[in-house]
Formats: structure tokens, C-alpha cells, sequence
């Protein structure tokens, strides 16, 4: 089910209003009844696939605390074939069979091509690397397994963060499902605050960039110039923030209506002063898992040392990048089974790597210096980033980014004047609406009527926009991964 | 932030900001006046007319109506069709008056002397690959004998398919005929996999979902005129930012719109594709540079229009096409005002309509040219 759709709202209002009423057991019942009608809308053959992650992991885990440190290890070791299994199958096979297909006929031996068609189960990736988390902390003794299957299925399943994150954490959820949350008024009013905001970005401002992105991203390469490339990156580094960051503020939104607090999955990434602040602030929940799942244990730092000591220097600086690269190209490939998101990772690993090189001489310079520069420097390499996540091929890719290099492609305009205005307009606009919310807002007086008149005015402009664009045209950008 | 703050205080904005942005939407969608994205674009000054013949409709603007201009010429006529595709100014007429008509409706009666049914198509701003895809799509289902084919300058700053016309994405004949040409792979790439016309559930397509969320936004297009109306509501937004646009950086008809390489190079291979396709058919096709409102300076860059018109030249020539340049063919005193395009209200000169005068003269100098071909395709 898509969240910009009359269907779910129909769908969250009835399950808002019977779990408020309904006993603790029974609105586990309706959390999880829900969840599967809110997938089962998309496509009820894949329910199964689902269900298949959510049962081996309980049991999985389940087993766990009694058992041996070698069977725990096989025990594991059956989660992540189970779940990885699945991943690779609808994922990822068409790709590796494609490439192998390629290598072989390269070297000579000619194989026929493949004609598979694997539909991508919705959100699969995020309710797999949930599971995966949850039997990993199992298994490293972080926590105790859930022994109530609903409980448990309704952490993995729970339809406001099913399809698109953010990635949580049984630590995170789990013990909110079984403290059976108290009904307050705030809870509800924050819930439809956020879902508005998230309804604003999606249905407003992504979904009206994306037909500017998609004729963009159309042109014949050679008729593009080099300011057309850039503004092709940040107008779909805004597309995809809003979209994204909208799904996050709705699935917050929704939660928190039942009580439920998420943790927040973004936090206005390009105003980022690193490439590392960056990723504390984009798709946050992702960011962690793959540092704690994959970085730190890749590195051989043991999670909780980490935690303790906040360092990693244990690890040689070679062993850290080859560890980093690789992580970031599996960071790509988790995105979509193609080789621009390998590309994609591989271009964030490099600009960490550049960056931690980079980091005395910059941290030479004063505090203003280092933020105002960071924002300057970071900003603009970040969106780069964003070509090849949205480019069709790694050639489309690789030739527009040379173009940025190509200093005689700087003397003309390839797009409709508009593309550029609404890309300056937005670049100001999220600088303005920082500042207005970290700057302006905590200055007023919270009681004033000065913040309560600002925010009328910007709901009665939300709301009315809302109204008018409300359609599922789109689907979240996210859904694909 | 919000932990400091009362729940009402909370609430209370969301509420009142609630309640006042539906009384805008209200008060935006005003009751009295009919909401028509067409005259919304056009203005009041310039006037639509889509031409009937006897009740036949003979000049359609896109699928949603084609079907009106086909069954029509079906039903009464069995002559070879003139095909006319164009932009606006073949279904505006500035400072309309009673009487006054299209050059479509003129150039239809002055064809059908010589047996020939003259059909037209226009909408907004067309570009030469909207007209690849149309023509394409029509030729199929007409006897089409001659294409009378515009070419406009600002036009090849157009590009991409109309949601009106996606649904010709799903004639298989159609996707044939396209995949035979670079530009017509790129624009079954790029709108082959849409949903037909003005589709608000795109997103939904083959789930589940997309039965749900129709039935649902039937039951409250039925009891709140608001949701009904939201098309027309967002087109009113547009054309207002359009207008604040305008206004802030002081755009007008006069300023002077640089060619978009890009598209230039799109619009260009659409025109040799649709030569291409319509000389494959035995279709004769008349290609004409439209007439340009001369008495004052036009809005292109001079350098660029000229190459244009050259090029265009060329390419007539290249496919062994008539060509004619109107560039020059309305005088000034057939040209009008249009309504303003900013938030000042100030009529402005209109580059691209004009009044009925033009109109007559336009139909009289492609009658002639029309008249020309049919000899010579007698003579054969």
C-alpha cells in the first residue's frame, strides 16, 4: 500500500481507532492483521516470502540461548542463508546470472541469455536486514529473544515502516509493543503533524520535481552541458530527499499515532559538514546498521568495544579502506542490483577516504571556517553522488561526470529555464527552513502567539497543497530497493 | 521543541491551519466561473475554437477527442484527408468576434471542393515529437494523402509526450512505427511504460490497491466538489506561479527565448522521422515555418532563429518536401493582444495567435499550395 493514497488513510484511521479501543492482546492482533492486509494490498503472493524471514527468525533465535557456541554459529549461520537467500534470489540473481552470462561470453564461451522475470518483493530489503539485526544482537547476546511470535512479527511487519524503513531495531520497538503504550492526545497531534509534513513532501515537492528530473534525465547525453549536469544532480538529490525523508515522517507519523515512537531517519543532510556528517544524517537507520552489522565486524572491532571507546584503532589504515570500500560498494548494491549503485558506494567510500586524508589540514582552520566551508565543500559532493544512483547505465553515469570536469561545456543551457529556477528556489528554501527551525523558532516564545500564527500560516499553506496534489502518481523512490 | 508545548498549542494550529486552507481552496475555486485550463492558459483575449463542419467535428486537439474528428469523417466521407497538426495558433483567434473562424474551418471548405477532407489537430505548445507520435497513431486509421506539418520556432523548446496522449503508447501499430527511428525508441523509452491519460493512480497500476483507491476517490469526487475539481485547481496554481515567475523576473512576449540544444537536436529528429515515415506512406507533406508577428522585434535571438529557418529549409529539401516560409504572410494589423502573463494585468502583443484576418489569410495561402499538390499528384 502506498502511504499518499485514500486507501491508507482509510486503512490507518480504522486501525488507529480500534487499537485505542481494543485490549492489549487483541491490538497485536490488529497490528499485525493490518500489516499483512497493508502488504497483501500491493501483492498477496508475496505475503508468504515475508512470512518465511519472519518465522525462521524467531525460531532461530529462540533456539539460541540454550545452545552451543557452534551450534549458535550454524544457528546464525541458517538466518542469514534464509534471509540473504531470499535477498539474492529476488534480488540479485538476474544481475549475477547477466554479468556471469557477459564474463562468459568474453572469454569466449557462449552462453544464451537469461529469461528470467523475478518481480522484487516489496521492502524486502529493509524487513530482512530487520531480522537480520534482530538474530545478529541475539546471537552477540545484546538481547533476549522474543519468545511471542505476534510480538515478534509485529517488529518485523509493522506497516508504517514495512516497505521503506526506517531499518529498526527489536531494542527500539519491541519493548514499546509489550509496554502496551498509554493513550495521549499529544502522541496523536505530534502522529498527524508529521504525517502532514511527510503527505507535504512527497505529494507537493518531490512528486512535482520528479517530471523535471525524468525530462532531464531524457536529453540526449550529447546535447548536455556541464550546469545542466549539476543541476540534474541536485534537483534529484531534492527529489529523492524529499521522497524519501516524506516516507520516513509519515511512517513516524503513523507510529507514533499508536503510541509508538520511532527514531528519526534523517536530519537536514546537506547542510551536512563532512561526508561523515552526511551519513549521520541521511537514512540514519541504515547508516548505523551497516557500520555496527557490517563495517565493524569487517574491521574486527567487537560493537561493544566500540561503543566504549568510540575508536577504531585497532584496525591498520590499509585494512580500514579495503574494509570501507568494501562496505560501501555492498551499501550500493543494497540499493539495486545494478553496477551504478556499486558506483554510487564506491564514490562515497573514496570522498570518506579523501576526507579522512583531508582531515588535519582541515581541522586547522577555525570552527566557522570548517562548518560554513564544510557545508560549501560537502554539499556539492554529495549531489554528485547522486548521478549514477539516478543514471540508466554506468556510461550515462561516467559521461556526466566528465562533463563537470569538461570546463568548455560551462556555456550553455540545455533545459527549460524553469529547471534552474526551481532547483535555486529549493536550495534556498531548505537553507531558509533550517534556520527558521533552529535559529527563529527556538527565539520565539513558545507560549507567543507569534510561533502559533507562523505555524497556522504554514499548515493553512500545507494543507490546501496537500488537498490539491494528494495522488498516488508516484511510487516512493525507495520502494525499488 | 515540541515537548515544551502544550498539546493544544500543538493542535491548535493544525486545526485552524486546516480550516482556513480548505476555505482558500474554496474560495480558489470559484463557483461562478467555469474552470477550463484552455482559457486559464490562454486568457480571456484569446479564444479556443475547434472547428466543426455540418456538425462534424473536423479539428480535435488530442485522444481524448480524436475519436470525435475519425468516426465523424468515417461516417460522411470517403475522400483522401488532409492532416494538419499544429500548436495553438491554429485553434486560437484573438479578440474573437461573432462570425469569426478558424484557418481549419476555412481550409476544410476550400478542400472539399477539391475532394479532399481536411482534419485537424492542435494543442499547446505541441512539439514536432508530439506530432511524430500522433501522426503516427492517426495515419493508421485515416487515408491521409497530404501532411500539412508547422514547424514554430519556440516549439522545439518543447519536449516529451502530453498526458493526453500517452494512451497512444498502448497501439501496438504505433510502437512499430516508432521503433523504427532513434527518437522514436527514445520516446517509447521514456513514455512506453506510462499509464494512460491523466492516470492520478499511476503509482497503483496491477495491485490490488488500484481497485480500492479508484472506488474511494469516486465516493469523494461524488460528495466534495473540491476533490473533483483538483485538475482545474492545480492548473489555476501553475498558471499563478507562471504568472509570479513572470512578474519577478520581469519575462514578457517580447523577451527574447534562447534555443535549448538538447531539445533543438529531439525536435529536429522527430521532424526527419516523421518525413521519413511519411514518405514510406505515399503522404505528400506541405512543411511551413508559421507566421511571425513582424511589426515589432522578435522574440528569438536573431543568430538562431535564421539557422532555424535555414535548417528547416534543408531538411524539406533533403526529404524532397514542399516548403513554404509564412513567416511573413499575417501583417501587423491581423495580429492582437493577449491577456497578461504576469500579475500586472497589462494586455501584452501576442507573438503566436492572431485575429481572424490572419486566419483567412493563412487558410487561403495553404489552400493554394494544397491545391498545387493535388494537381501534381493528378498528374502522376
Amino acid at each position: 500500500m502506498i502511504f499518499n493514497s485514500l486507501t491508507y488513510l482509510t486503512l490507518l484511521f480504522t486501525v488507529v481507532i480500534l487499537y485505542w479501543v481494543l485490549p492489549y492482546r487483541s491490538r497485536l492482533i490488529l497490528i499485525l492483521t493490518a500489516s499483512l492486509t497493508f502488504y497483501g494490498f500491493w501483492r498477496v503472493e508475496f505475503l508468504p516470502v515475508m512470512l518465511i524471514s519472519v518465522v525462521a527468525d524467531y525460531f532461530v533465535a529462540l533456539k539460541m540461548p540454550q545452545a552451543s557456541h557452534r551450534l549458535k554459529k550454524k544457528l546464525l549461520l541458517t538466518s542469514l542463508i534464509v534471509n540473504l537467500g531470499l535477498l539474492f534470489y529476488f534480488k540479485y540473481l538476474i544481475f549475477f546470472a547477466e554479468n556471469a552470462i557477459g564474463l562468459s561470453n568474453l572469454m569466449g564461451v557462449e552462453i544464451d541469455p537469461l529469461a528470467l522475470n523475478i518481480i522484487l518483493p516489496l521492502g524486502i530489503s529493509f524487513y530482512t536486514f530487520q531480522t537480520i539485526s534482530y538474530t545478529v544482537d541475539v546471537y552477540r547476546g545484546l538481547i533476549k529473544p522474543e519468545k511471542d511470535f505476534v510480538l515478534f512479527a509485529c517488529y518485523v511487519t509493522f506497516f508504517p515502516q514495512l516497505v521503506a524503513g526506517p531499518v529498526l531495531r527489536s531494542i527500539e520497538v519491541i519493548h514499546q509493543f509489550a509496554k502496551r503504550p498509554p493513550f495521549l492526545w499529544s502522541d496523536i497531534v505530534i502522529g498527524i503533524r508529521r504525517i502532514l509534513y511527510g503527505l507535504f513532501l512527497k505529494v507537493v515537492l518531490a512528486d512535482n520535481i520528479a517530471p523535471i528530473v525524468d525530462t532531464g534525465y531524457s536529453m540526449p547525453l550529447d546535447a548536455m552541458s556541464a550546469l545542466d549536469v549539476w543541476t540534474l544532480a541536485f534537483l534529484f538529490g531534492f527529489q529523492i530527499y524529499f521522497d524519501f525523508s516524506a516516507y520516513s515522517h509519515i511512517a513516524l507519523g503513523s507510529a507514533r499515532l499508536m503510541g509508538i515512537k520511532f527514531p528519526e531517519n534523517f536530519n537536514f543532510p546537506y547542510l551536512a559538514t563532512s561526508p561523515k556528517d552526511f551519513w549521520r544524517r541521511w537514512h540514519i537507520s541504515l547508516s548505523s546498521w551497516i557500520r555496527d552489522y557490517l563495517y565493524l565486524p569487517l574491521s574486527g572491532i567487537k560493537v561493544q568495544r566500540v561503543r566504549s571507546t568510540g575508536g577504531l584503532s585497532d584496525a591498520t589504515l590499509k585494512r580500514k579502506n579495503i574494509v570501507l570500500l568494501s562496505t560501501w560498494a555492498i551499501m550500493g548494491l543494497w540499493h539495486g542490483a545494478n553496477w551504478v549503485f556499486i558506483l554510487w558506494g564506491l564514490y562515497h567510500a573514496i570522498v570518506i577516504i579523501v576526507y579522512r586524508l583531508l582531515l588535519p589540514l582541515i581541522n586547522s582552520f577555525s570552527n566557522n571556517i570548517k562548518m560554513i566551508g564544510g557545508i560549501f565543500f560537502t554539499l556539492p559532493i554529495m549531489m554528485l553522488s547522486w548521478i549514477p544512483f539516478r543514471s540508466e547505465s554506468l556510461d550515462m553515469a561516467i559521461s556526466m561526470w566528465a562533463k563537470v570536469f569538461n570546463p568548455y561545456l560551462y556555456d550553455s543551457l540545455g533545459m527549460r529555464e524553469n529547471a534552474y529556477l526551481v532547483t535555486a528556489v529549493i536550495l534556498v528554501g531548505v537553507v531558509a527552513v533550517y534556520w527558521i527551525k533552529h535559529q527563529l523558532i527556538p527565539s520565539l516564545d513558545p507560549k507567543g502567539y507569534l510561533l502559533v500564527l507562523g505555524e497556522v500560516a504554514t499548515f493553512t499553506i500545507m494543507f490546501s497543497l496537500v488537498i490539491v496534489f494528494f495522488r498516488p502518481i508516484n511510487q516512493f523512490i525507495y520502494f525499488q530497493f | 521543541m515540541t515537548n515544551s508545548r502544550s498539546t493544544l498549542s500543538l493542535l491548535l494550529p493544525v486545526i485552524i491551519g486546516s480550516m482556513l486552507g480548505g476555505l482558500s481552496l474554496y474560495y480558489l475555486n470559484d463557483k461562478d466561473e467555469k474552470l477550463d485550463l484552455e482559457k486559464l492558459a490562454l486568457g480571456d483575449e484569446t479564444s479556443s475554437q475547434f472547428s466543426q463542419f455540418m456538425g462534424v467535428p473536423v479539428h480535435c486537439e488530442d485522444i481524448d477527442d480524436a475519436y470525435q474528428c475519425i468516426d465523424g469523417y468515417k461516417k460522411y466521407s470517403n475522400n483522401n484527408v488532409i492532416l494538419w497538426l499544429g500548436n495553438s495558433q491554429l485553434h486560437s483567434i484573438n479578440q474573437m468576434k461573432a462570425g469569426d473562424e478558424t484557418a481549419s474551418s476555412i481550409l476544410h471548405r476550400c478542400m472539399k471542393s477539391y475532394s479532399k477532407y481536411n482534419m485537424t489537430f492542435s494543442q499547446p505548445n505541441a512539439g514536432l515529437q508530439e506530432h511524430y507520435v500522433l501522426f503516427e497513431y492517426i495515419s493508421r486509421q485515416l487515408p491521409i494523402s497530404t501532411l500539412v506539418l508547422p514547424v514554430v520556432f519556440d516549439d522545439m523548446r518543447e519536449t516529451g509526450i502530453r498526458s493526453s496522449l500517452l494512451g497512444i503508447f498502448s497501439d501496438l501499430y504505433v510502437v512499430d512505427q516508432l521503433k523504427v527511428s532513434e527518437i522514436g525508441k527514445l520516446l517509447l523509452k521514456n513514455n512506453g511504460d506510462k499509464d494512460s491519460a491523466g492516470n492520478d493512480i499511476a503509482a497503483l497500476d496491477k495491485t490490488v490497491q488500484e481497485n480500492s483507491e479508484r472506488y474511494l476517490n469516486e465516493k469523494l469526487k461524488s460528495f466534495w466538489q473540491i476533490w473533483a475539481d483538483r485538475p482545474a485547481l492545480r492548473g489555476r496554481l501553475f498558471v499563478s506561479l507562471y504568472k509570479l515567475r513572470n512578474w519577478a523576473f520581469g519575462i514578457n512576449p517580447s523577451s527574447t527565448r534562447k534555443m535549448m540544444p538538447a531539445r533543438y537536436t529531439m525536435n529536429l529528429q522527430a521532424l526527419e522521422a516523421i518525413l521519413t515515415s511519411a514518405i514510406e506512406k505515399d503522404i505528400e507533406v506541405l512543411l511551413y515555418i508559421v507566421p511571425l508577428r513582424s511589426d515589432v522585434k522578435v522574440p528569438y535571438d536573431l543568430v538562431q532563429y535564421n539557422k532555424f529557418k535555414v535548417k528547416i529549409r534543408d531538411v524539406a529539401q533533403k526529404f524532397d518536401v514542399k516548403f513554404k516560409n509564412y513567416e511573413k504572410l499575417v501583417p501587423t494589423k491581423n495580429w492582437g493582444t493577449k491577456e497578461s502573463t504576469t500579475l500586472n494585468g497589462d494586455q501584452e502583443i501576442d507573438f503566436m495567435h492572431f485575429q481572424a484576418g490572419g486566419h483567412k489569410l493563412l487558410a487561403s495561402a495553404l489552400c493554394k499550395e494544397l491545391k498545387d499538390i493535388d494537381r501534381a499528384e493528378r498528374r502522376k
